[in-house]
């Protein structure tokens, strides 16, 4: 009885003797469909947001929503001519040009470039920004000349009963 | 213990789905259609319980 209790089990001056390691890293065939299948749930979760991002942007989400804002009369601006005005923000000053009869293009006017704000050259049908002669396409707001890279963000404009409405800005696309 | 390697191939062939459905989901986003970006979220969703199926099922048949 003493003796059983008083042995020594094994001749070695560790712990870990039965602390098996040997193929510890092996993938086997049902380890390798754990990760194909571990996989797949990352692929699934992982493309959760691009769907509700897609969503958002079906339903029209994604687009912000400005109250429309009466820039001025027709009558009152002549054909060729343009004014200014303040959209969205009272300090976002822009710019509406009058092109022809019923044809009517507005853009936040502050220069790409370095935020000078730009001007219609009536008789150079162009918009010129004078600080570094920056200059933009009427019809799409692209910058033509110049140091801007980067369009002229473009508002959108009904006319509704004689007069020009600004209802929104063009989302900015890199 | 017979071994099948079915349900790996069928895995595999699960996760080159995947791959492909997600290529065309990131590119369809960038083009702007936003259903067929839907589409492929809803195919790559519906891959992993496929997946966990098949798993289940070469698991039990061959171990």
């Amino acid at each position: 009885m003493t003796d059983k209790n008083n042995k020594i089990p094994f001749n070695e001056d560790n712990y870990t003797h039965n602390i098996n390691r040997n193929n510890e890293r092996k993938l086997d065939r049902r380890g390798f469909m754990k990760t194909l299948v571990g996989a797949a749930g990352v692929f699934a979760v992982s493309s959760l947001p691009w769907g509700v991002l897609a969503a958002k942007e079906l339903n029209g989400l994604g687009d912000k929503k400005y109250p429309k804002q009466k820039i001025i009369d027709v009558k009152s601006l002549p054909i060729g001519d343009a004014v200014d005005f303040y959209f969205p923000g009272e300090h976002d000053s822009a710019i509406l040009i009058r092109l022809s009869d019923e044809k009517y293009v507005a853009y936040q006017n502050a220069c790409t470039h370095l935020r000078c704000p730009v001007f219609w050259k009536k008789d150079e049908g162009e918009m010129l920004c004078p600080c570094h002669h920056g200059k933009f396409d009427v019809e799409t707001g692209a910058p033509t000349a110049g140091p801007p890279r980067r369009p002229l963000p473009e508002i959108y404009v009904k006319v509704e009963n004689g007069t020009v409405f600004a209802v929104g800005v063009k989302r900015y696309e890199a | 213990m017979k071994r099948s390697y079915v349900s790996v191939a069928l895995l595999l062939a699960i996760l080159m789905l995947n791959i492909i459905a997600t290529q065309y989901m990131v590119h369809q986003y960038f083009y702007e259609n936003y259903t067929n970006t839907i589409g492929a979220a809803i195919i790559n969703v519906i891959l992993f319980p496929a997946a966990f199926f098949i798993y289940k099922k070469g698991v039990k048949i061959n171990d």
